[in-house]
């Protein structure tokens, strides 16, 4: 495979969706196993990508460039470099175990794994491309296999929106509120999530449209464009044009994200959809937001990011904390989840914002981690919901006894959630904390309260689905047994656990993305020597005296934490 | 200007499509008198048969780069002309084997139905290749004719009536607009050919070619011309519908690009506002009555005025670049359009019923119907990986190198608004389960559309760079209207950081 491997994890999927339509969906197995073997070929193919990226030599690799169209300057260019690596990674992984987690589904199951296939590699696309308008066309193509998993095969929310207190007094998102219009229908929740990703997303469009233009290279190739950004300094409308393409590039994509205030499509979303979609949604949709922040907002205007980012520390604050309390309160098991989700996908803004070697590689590698944790919650909550059809979690509990693999399982992935060591959150949270701090004290302050929040409701979600008393409705439900129940969450806490313990080829892979890019963005160069064991930080010219000599301690933590308080500032 | 009939066989050559579909028209009539017992099907086959070999002809003319005009320019044939009769014909192929099962339900002269079809698209050929305002005027009134009495086809149904009266009553006013719009440009500047007008900014000819545009407009469907549209695609026999609303707007737009981008080149920076005016409403009032609609052929009407609301952003680019994009554009809206209207067809065939609510679990009971539907929809809308996604963008492109900001982001919002009309039906074939599972059988013809369409779509979508090749071909004519910005791709930098 080598250097086509790109190709196949790309096509492998959509190559399935096609051989799907020729299979009946009289044969079950044959469609299952259809759509689980393009899973398959895509896994291996980016657990290939992943370990022959070459971390020594960084930027982009496994380049693959077909002319598309002359006229409008478009290359199908796809290319992975540190950053989009473990993204696929995680896509593909998580495209594998949700084919399993969904293996019950009878209603129409060839075409869930048909739309399922198309969301997967949409958002691989994504992910792996180089060029604004196939980054465009892969992100909205993965809007309309939302609308159909969700409204197709997803459920009702009904009464548990009625998120009240032990009082009685009702909580509720307020910008849900607003929005919702009273409606909980799992047709509302798709049309709201198509309507409000569109909307967004046509902003990004015209953004990329008159980056398009004004460059004025007729391309639309990022590798192209990053290097004329300066020709977008031009002063429109009493500020400057790459600022008003920086905030519709920031806010288009941030929707996705979700950041506050634009999330309210999310949790509507999740509590709608299946098992395994909730998964692909929460592990991988949401990371395009950051992603294609970083791939066009970061790459392409590297100075006005520099400028324009405290607009995102700012809104991570609610993010993390408005998510937290509405999680906590919520009835709902997916609400819960996706309301961490979006909690969570704070962190990753405030690691970003903070612009600093340490944070980006954390923010980085906590959409991987999160990717992870969310989709095994996601996967057992489906499972608990196939159960006892009820989310409800006033009406749940004692569960453990009757599923005592899920109710372990729940607990790594709290655990993961929560950012235990000894799993991959951990160092990704720890990295975005150390990373921030000089910067922004406060949003670190409130991200730690973010994670007690986490722990609470958390805790609070698993003891009242699987401890306390059972009722006797949910006497018929049983554990996940076999092999197929099980591999999904197997898989996910494999490699939650695994990278927890081994980080280093993570780790140097999602460094050698963010240090060129933060090198261009804040102008702070890292120079690394020979050996890789040591890593030295050179400030800046002018700083180049205070000596930055810096031997790394034994411990990985250890070595990067000197780092942080001197790449920042 | 002398005018001479004395044709060489050079000359001929010119006029082959046309002189072979109008013996064939011929050849039906007679077919349809003296064997009246001949089954309808096969006339429809007989038709199709004509059609494929004129554009076999077509196809032949555009390899070969036959190219001319004819009695003193009235008459041109460019690869542009030749586009819009492909375009054309293709659609009347289409439209006739979506008709076969329909005429059914006509009582009388399902025969003439078949003679007067390919009797509009004569006219419209002769349309796209008119090169001067009496050529124009000519042709369209011919093309017309044919329309007045297919929309009124359906003589039993008062809708039918209805939408037959408003369609002649709107489509004579407008062609009286247009000759007198005619006879003041004439007047003010004694010539009828576009390429041969110096135009000066008097009032005469500023009435006359608004009241052209008027005239244009109407055929077109543009917003404050508009208002025929719902009634008259409601109220008419749904074949006719789908081909009112692609081959007439493909022929009128043929005409609109040679008055704006030849006649009225000068005059671009005066047009330009008044084409974005006329976009921004249509794709405005458009996109948000639409969402009101409760019948599919209505859905689909206002939905066609805000696809000509696009097209005219194009227009407005006024550059060579606009104008590929516009021809870009129709070839993916015919391929989703006829293919939504072939549905549209084959369900009314099936349960009698043109409300939207009556497709509910359209998944349920035909799969294949409902993907389908969903492929068309999605490409009106503008979802990518599908044609109608790549026609947007490349208008969108064209228009933001002319700096059209405004018009772009007026167009962006109603994507977002055309997104939820047709989710909405979505929802309906998809989410909803039907009231009534029997299964929907499909006939044969109608199949063979629905299959054209969507690899028209998708294939367009997918691939685009052979069409896109194609259409700028056939607007060479136009190059002097190409954007300023050079074409220059710089060799890509290394890799990494």
């Amino acid at each position: 495979m080598g250097e086509y491997a790109l190709l196949y994890i790309l096509f492998a999927p959509f190559v399935g969706a096609l051989a799907l339509i020729l299979v009946s969906n009289r044969q079950p197995l044959l469609v299952r196993g259809i759509a689980a073997g393009s899973a398959f070929v895509s896994l291996i193919a980016s657990i290939y990508i992943f370990y022959a990226y070459d971390v020594d030599k960084g930027g982009f690799q496994f380049v693959q460039k077909f002319e598309w169209s002359r006229e409008l300057g478009i290359a199908l260019h796809l290319g992975v470099d540190g950053i989009a690596t473990p993204l696929v990674l995680a896509s593909s992984i998580l495209l594998f175990t949700g084919i399993f987690v969904s293996w019950h589904i009878k209603d129409r199951t060839k075409e869930f794994y048909i739309w399922l296939l198309i969301l997967a590699a949409a958002t691989i696309g994504v992910f792996m491309s180089l060029d604004l308008f196939f980054l465009y066309f892969f992100y909205e193509m993965s809007v309309i296999p939302m609308y159909l998993l969700l409204g197709m095969w997803g459920s009702h929310t009904k009464q548990y929106l009625e998120m009240t207190d032990p009082d009685g007094l009702k909580l509720r998102d307020s910008v849900g509120f607003i929005l919702n219009f009273g409606s909980n229908s799992k047709e509302y929740a798709a049309m709201k999530l198509v309507l409000f990703l569109s909307a967004f997303a046509v902003a990004a469009l015209m953004g990329i449209l008159l980056i398009y233009k004004y460059i004025g290279l007729n391309t639309f190739d990022i590798l192209v464009l990053r290097e004329h950004a300066k020709l977008l300094n031009i002063p429109v409308l009493g500020t400057t044009l790459d600022k008003i393409i920086w905030v519709l590039i920031f806010f288009g994509f941030a929707s996705i994200a979700p950041l506050w205030p634009l999330h309210s499509w999310s949790p509507v979303g999740h509590a709608a959809a299946p098992a395994a979609t909730s998964m692909l949604h929460a592990g991988v949709l949401m990371k395009l937001g950051h992603f294609s922040i970083i791939r066009v907002a970061f790459e392409i205007l590297p100075d006005t990011t520099r400028e324009m980012m405290p607009i995102a520390a700012v809104l991570c604050i609610f993010s993390i904390m408005y998510g937290g309390f509405v999680a906590f309160y919520a009835k709902d098991t997916k609400y819960v989840i996706g309301y961490s989700s979006s909690s969570h996908m704070g962190y990753v803004f405030l690691g970003m914002a903070a612009l600093n070697y340490i944070s980006l590689t954390g923010a980085v590698i906590y959409m991987f981690a999160h990717a992870m944790a969310t989709g095994m919650l996601f996967a057992m909550a489906g499972w608990v919901y196939d159960q006892t059809h009820t989310r409800d979690l006033p009406s749940l509990g004692g569960l453990s006894n009757k599923m005592p693999f899920i109710s372990g399982c729940f607990i790594v992935g709290c655990m993961a959630s929560i950012g235990m060591p000894g799993t991959v959150n951990f160092i990704a949270e720890i990295m975005i904390i150390v990373g921030s701090w000089n910067k922004y004290p406060f949003q670190v302050i409130v991200a730690v309260l973010g994670i007690v929040l986490t722990l609470a409701y958390l805790f609070k979600m698993m003891r009242s689905v699987f401890y306390g008393p059972m009722s006797q409705k949910y006497s018929h439900a049983h554990d996940a047994v076999g092999v197929v129940d099980r591999l999904p969450l197997l898989i996910m806490i494999a490699v939650t656990v695994g990278f927890g313990l081994f980080p280093m080829h993570l780790y140097d892979v999602v460094r050698s993305g963010v240090d060129p890019l933060i090198a261009r963005i804040t102008q702070v160069v890292p120079v690394a020597s020979g050996d890789r064991d040591t890593l030295n930080v050179k400030r800046d010219a002018t700083d180049h005296s205070s000596g930055t000599e810096q031997t790394a301690a034994s411990s990985h933590l250890a070595r990067v934490t000197p780092q942080a308080s001197r790449g920042l500032e | 200007m002398t005018f001479s009939l004395a044709l060489s066989v050079a000359d001929l050559l010119l006029l082959l499509p046309e002189i072979f579909l109008t013996c064939w028209l011929c050849l039906i009539v007679i077919v349809d008198f003296a064997f009246p017992r001949m089954s309808k099907d096969q006339l429809a086959f007989l038709s199709v048969g004509g059609l494929v070999a004129t554009f076999a002809c077509l196809v032949w003319f555009d390899v070969s780069h036959i190219s001319g005009t004819l009695f003193a320019n009235m008459f041109v044939l460019d690869r542009m002309a030749l586009f819009f009769k492909m375009f054309i014909v293709a659609t009347t192929a289409l439209v006739i084997l979506v008709s076969v099962q329909y005429v059914d339900r006509f009582r009388f002269f399902r025969g003439e139905y078949y003679v007067l079809v390919v009797m509009s698209a004569l006219g419209m050929m002769f349309m796209s290749s008119a090169n001067d305002l009496l050529s124009l005027f000519v042709s369209l009134e011919f093309s017309t004719l044919g329309f007045y009495v297919l929309v009124g086809y359906l003589r039993e149904d008062l809708a039918s009536n209805e939408a037959g009266l408003k369609f002649f009553i709107l489509g004579v006013f407008a062609a009286g607009l247009l000759a007198y719009g005619i006879s003041l440009v004439y007047g003010e500047t004694g010539k009828l050919v576009f390429s041969d007008m110096h135009l000066t900014a008097t009032s005469g000819t500023i009435i006359g070619f608004l009241l052209i545009f008027t005239a244009l407009g109407f055929k077109i469907g543009a917003v404050p011309f508009h208002s025929w549209i719902p009634d008259t695609y409601h109220g008419a026999p749904t074949p006719v519908t789908a081909f009112l609303s692609l081959a007439p707007k493909g022929a009128a737009l043929a005409i609109l690009l040679r008055i704006f981008f030849v006649a009225l080149a000068t005059f671009k920076p005066v047009w330009v506002v008044l084409l974005v005016a006329v976009a921004i409403l249509s794709m405005t009032y458009a996109n948000i009555v639409a969402i009101a609609q409760r019948n599919i052929k209505r859905l689909l009407a206002y939905s066609g005025i805000a696809q000509i609301g696009n097209v005219l952003i194009g227009l407005a680019a006024g550059t060579k670049m606009g104008s590929d994009a516009i021809l870009f554009y129709l070839l993916a809206y015919l391929f989703a359009n006829i293919g939504a209207f072939a549905v549209v067809i084959a369900i009314s065939q099936a349960i009698g019923s043109e409300e939207i609510d009556d497709y509910s679990g359209l998944n349920r009971r035909s799969p294949f119907l409902a993907f389908a539907m969903l492929l068309f929809l999605l490409s009106l809308a503008g979802v990518p990986p599908l044609a109608g996604f790549i026609g947007k963008l490349y208008i969108f492109v064209a228009a933001i190198k002319e700096g059209l900001y405004t018009l772009i982001t007026v167009a962006l919002i109603n994507i977002v608004i055309s997104m939820y009309y047709y989710l909405v039906v979505v929802k309906k074939m998809y989410i909803n389960e039907p009231t009534d599972p029997s299964p929907v059988f499909i006939s044969g013809p109608m199949k063979a559309v629905i299959y054209v369409g969507l690899a028209g779509t998708l294939v367009i979508g997918i691939y685009p760079q052979p069409f896109i090749d194609w259409i700028i071909g056939a607007t060479l004519m136009f190059s002097n209207f190409a954007a300023q910005s050079t074409i220059v791709i710089p060799p890509t930098p290394p890799f990494g950081g």
